[in-house]
């Protein structure tokens, strides 16, 4: 359903130079599965799943979301996903239900498969208290709850969930686990980034660690803990983190974090592009 | 929880299938007018400003005017005791009853001896006005109790002190000289009568004067100027509000990404929002001009009374006119604010970006106030300029010449339309515009950055600020310079400091810092000499059009007879000179320096990433600029493109610099060509007294030969590093390509 190769992307920051902040990813994932993104801050996980929602343009690379590039066609891959992140806020002056059916009306579905759908979620997401408060009166897990259900009003086959509980409480951040669970069964495509490793232990098939902008390592709980012969997960990440860095400047990776690269002419040359968080 | 978390079952594929384009657009601009009309700021500047602001300050004009009739004035007047005159000024404490009208003024008087002066009168009255005790000092000295003294004597002169700079010490000398003015003819007439004279004699003959325009043309004269600039003042700003909202603020609050990854295309995204942006902008104007109007018509028919002078109720039906310039002008506007504002990260940061706008827009709105601008072929080009004027002589009644530049009007008000669009759309489709860094910009890392990532060829930005220091150096240079130079060496200087000065050491050291080769970077390749002579050969070629370019240009828009008058010793220091300095300096010196910076450095760093066509009109309108006569500009800038299609062309910058050098010495040598004794000349030169052309034939001709020449040097496959140097490795392998 999502298969990814070789992706990268090169940022060009006017005040440090040329960023990689991808470089040269690829997994995939398949229906009923959560595939889970795990890195620091500036790993290049939202930079991953933004080029999959096509925001963004890879450098290079292919990414194919349900069958459609993201580079030809990207208005059919948007139609194939349902896209939530800490940076997809909801409209401040509109009200859940608005919020919802506009975006259910921009797919295309007709006035009667918006209605039917938007009860449905609502009854699911249990927001029928809040359908007609405006965007800027809600608490963060209101929020959450219209965002989610913005993303599944066209009922798409991918969903991707951009570190989706940040800044959530813990009994919402519960919940939208236990979400993301129903959708497994459902049989979606999942991708759920983040950076607590307690959720991807608790809820992801498989997993990919991301370290500066690479995936250091990939596959299921047991299988990375018996590769790494660790059976505490956090250690295990920690220990893949500090071996990529001794062996980094043999790479010819820069090692600390953020550090611009200054080989530019040696880079292929694409448009202009800069992002604060990658 | 579990049993319902579960979303419709599906069969693998969205639900979403029959979107269409306009459905599309017609959901987001439905969406933010409903997001707009629930903003009370955006409600308050687009709506209810404009309904209050015309009543507000009529209110205040009112109150104003009303203060300045009853305010009273104090004048003090010293030495009453010597106004013991045949005609009397005062009568008992106030003014004689011929000059009681002509407003309030009260009087205090002091006789001369009854006043104890300081240093002297002058010192004494200047403080008493600064000190706020009187507006004004009339001084009446003993002296013009003599008669003989009061007609021939400076002492014996009254003396008016006044302050111009209060207002009301200003009032108080208009008030007392018409007063003044009065007793004067007064006395003069008495003075007639008693010697027996006719008074006849002051008016020898009567003049009336007679104005023949109606009422209402009266009024649609000053209407006609005003409306257009109040509304599309208003459509401009009210185009501002909405556009940093729309665009700016929603990056702030997180709501872009959100339309972004939705089935929506950026194309659609554009469109709705500048549906949504164009309706604020043409409501605000249009509410601005309807309450306007009301205020209007009530404050002026009361002001005015009877309705006389240009100052009655604007006529109704004719300003329909206006809604002609408003929608495009609205439309052009908004695609413009829109795209600036996707400039900004914050709404903050969107104002910032938006007074540069404002600061462009103005003069275009402002150009048809100014005295004597009417609609013209010159003026019906000029973007925002020509519809507003269109719009003036459409409610002025003259439809026959409307008509006439109408399409003309329209033409470059849709160019420049799809231009900004285009723009807009751009800057929708550019992932640093939409996700730019939210870091504060660091001044020396930046520099330090720059400097190690310089590339062979200067980047964009680079170039631009190279084409705006220039342009500014010359225009300094042009402002500090002034007079025209009193000899040849003067003329020479005139020529040289500023091709030098102000174009070649900006150009190189532009390429010295911003570029790691620097003659790559002037574009300084080799070219075959078949090309340097096919260019030469264009520049004497393409000389008769130019020539024909610029009496068109020059008969569109005429040079002033001053102008030209003042051009003359020029002329004249001109032919004094041996030919050689005068090419030297007309055609070599800007050929090496222009076409090193227009063709070379800037059109360099433009064309990077494969912007051939783009650099070639950029430059065309920098090289335009730099000139700094308007006629001149206008020849320069359709010079500008195809010296840009020859050097995108040919890769290189000296083919240019041959073609540039060509032209330039064709124009100089033209008159001395014409004078010699060959037997081809006169059929390719005509003399007429005051100037030398080409034969008609000729310039067919020789246009023809040109546009022949231009096709085989185009049917060339412009060289590896003309289409820009994207490809560094080649020139590594190739280091001998640079000069």
């Amino acid at each position: 359903m999502i298969t990814v190769d070789a992706l990268s992307k090169i940022y060009a920051d006017t005040s440090r130079g040329d960023l990689l902040a991808v470089d040269g990813v690829s997994f995939s994932v398949q229906p009923g599965e959560i595939f889970g993104l795990l890195g620091a801050n500036g790993a290049g996980k939202t930079t991953v799943l933004r080029i999959l929602s096509t925001v963004l343009k890879p450098t290079s690379g292919t990414a194919l979301v349900a069958g459609h590039s993201v580079l030809d066609e990207p208005e059919r891959v948007r139609q194939k996903i349902g896209f939530v992140s800490n940076n997809t806020a909801i409209y401040d002056r509109m009200s859940a239900v608005e919020m919802v059916q506009h975006f259910g009306q921009l797919h295309g579905l007709s006035r009667e498969e918006v209605r039917a759908r938007t009860e449905l979620l609502f009854r699911q997401l249990r927001m029928e208290d809040f359908r007609d408060v405006l965007g800027a009166k809600m608490s963060t897990g209101m929020q959450q709850k219209v965002s989610i259900a913005r993303a599944l009003i066209h009922d798409p086959p991918v969903l991707i969930f951009d570190e989706a509980t940040l800044g959530l409480d813990v009994l919402v951040a519960r919940n939208l686990l236990q979400i993301i669970r129903g959708l497994r069964e459902a049989g979606k495509c999942l991708i759920f980034s983040t950076h607590i490793m307690s959720e991807v232990e608790r809820l992801c098939d498989r997993i990919a660690i991301m370290h500066q902008g690479r995936i250091l390592d990939t596959g299921t709980l047991t299988e990375l803990r018996d590769r790494h012969q660790e059976h505490d997960f956090e250690e295990l990440f920690f220990s893949l983190l500090s071996r990529h860095e001794e062996q980094a400047p043999e790479a010819g990776i820069a090692v600390a974090e953020n550090q611009a690269i200054s080989t530019a002419e040696s880079m292929p040359k694409g448009r202009a592009t800069g992002v604060g968080k990658s | 929880m579990n049993d319902e978390s579960s979303p419709l079952a599906n069969d693998g594929e969205s639900l979403s299938k029959n979107r269409s384009k306009w459905k599309a657009v017609f959901l987001i601009y439905r969406r933010e007018m409903i997001d707009q009309l629930r903003d009370r700021r955006t409600l308050f500047t687009v709506a209810i400003l404009p309904i209050m602001l015309y009543p507000l300050l009529g209110m205040i004009l009112f109150q104003v005017a009303q203060f300045q009739q009853e305010h009273p004035i104090t004048i003090c007047v010293l030495g009453k005791d010597h106004l013991d005159v045949p005609v009397p000024l005062f009568d008992g404490d106030g003014f004689a009853e011929e000059f009681k009208e002509g407003g309030k003024i009260d009087l205090v008087y002091y006789n001369w001896g009854t006043v104890k002066l300081g240093s002297s009168v002058k010192d004494e009255t200047t403080r008493w006005i600064e000190e706020g005790r009187f507006d004004a000092v009339l001084v009446v000295p003993p002296e013009f109790l003599d008669h003989s003294a009061r007609v021939s004597q400076d002492v014996a002169k009254i003396k008016l002190y006044y302050d111009v700079s209060s207002d009301e010490s200003r009032v108080a000398r208009e008030r007392m000289l018409s007063r003044l003015d009065r007793w004067q003819t007064l006395w003069i007439r008495s003075e007639l009568a008693a010697t027996g004279v006719e008074e006849t004699i002051l008016h020898p003959f009567r003049l009336d004067e007679v104005d023949i325009a109606p009422q209402e043309s009266k009024s649609a004269a000053f209407w006609s100027k005003m409306l257009p600039f109040i509304m599309l003042v208003w459509a401009l700003t009210g185009a501002f509000y909405p556009a940093i909202d729309l665009v700016a603020g929603e990056k702030e609050r997180g709501t872009l990404e959100t339309l972004l990854c939705s089935p929506a295309s950026r194309a659609e995204i554009v469109w709705g929002k500048l549906g949504a942006v164009a309706t604020a902008s043409i409501t605000t104007a249009l509410l601005n001009l309807c309450s306007m109007l009301l205020t209007s018509s009530l404050f002026f028919d009361q002001l005015s009374g009877d309705g006389g002078g240009v100052f009655s109720s604007p006529p109704l039906l004719p300003l329909s006119w206006l809604l002609v310039a408003l929608l495009p002008l609205s439309l052009l506007f908004s695609a413009v604010a829109l795209a600036a504002a996707a400039l900004a990260k914050s709404s903050k940061e969107g104002q910032y970006y938006l007074m540069p706008l404002m600061m462009i827009s103005l003069p275009l709105v402002m150009i048809p106030m100014l005295p004597g601008i009417e609609l013209a072929v010159g003026t019906s080009i000029i973007p925002v300029t020509g519809m507003f004027l269109l719009s003036r002589t459409l409610i002025e009644g003259d439809y026959l010449i409307a008509a006439l530049h109408a399409p003309a009007v329209f033409g470059v008000t849709f160019l420049c339309l799809g231009l900004a669009l285009r723009w807009a759309k751009r800057q929708f489709e550019d992932e640093s515009v939409l996700f730019g860094s939210h870091e504060p910009f660091d001044l020396k890392r930046w520099v330090v950055s720059s400097w190690r990532q310089r590339e062979a060829m200067p980047t964009t930005a680079a170039s631009y600020f190279c084409g705006a220091v220039i342009l500014v150096l010359l225009f300094l240079a042009r402002l500090s310079g002034g007079e025209l130079p009193q000899d040849s060496s003067g003329f020479a200087r005139m020529v040289l400091v500023p091709q030098i000065a102000m174009v070649l050491i900006p150009t190189l050291a532009f390429a010295g810092f911003c570029s790691l080769k620097p003659l790559r970077a002037l574009r300084l390749h080799t070219s075959s000499v078949r090309t340097l002579f096919i260019c030469f050969a264009l520049g004497i070629l393409f000389h008769p059009t130019y020539l024909l370019l610029a009496e068109t240009v020059n008969t569109v828009y005429p040079m002033t007879d001053q102008a030209m008058e003042a051009l003359q010793p020029v002329v004249k220091q001109m032919a004094e000179l041996p030919l050689w300095i005068v090419i030297t300096l007309i055609a070599v010196t800007p050929a090496i320096c222009e076409e090193l910076a227009f063709r070379g450095l800037i059109f360099g760093g433009l064309a990077k990433n494969g912007r051939n066509w783009g650099a070639i009109v950029v430059t065309a309108i920098l090289f335009g600029s730099s000139h700094g006569v308007l006629q001149q500009s206008i020849c320069a800038t359709f010079m500008g493109l195809l010296l840009g299609v020859i050097a995108y062309r040919t890769g290189s910058v000296l083919p240019g610099i041959l073609f540039h050098f060509a032209n330039n010495a064709m124009s100089v040598c033209i008159q001395r060509l014409s004078e010699s004794q060959f037997g081809v000349i006169d059929y390719i030169f005509t003399r007429s007294n005051e100037s030398v052309g080409y034969q008609i034939w000729w310039t067919i001709n020789s246009f023809g030969l040109g546009v022949s020449a231009l096709t085989l040097l185009m049917r060339n496959q412009p060289p590896s590093h003309a289409s820009d140097e994207r490809n560094d490795a080649n020139h590594q392998r190739n280091p001998s390509a640079a000069l």
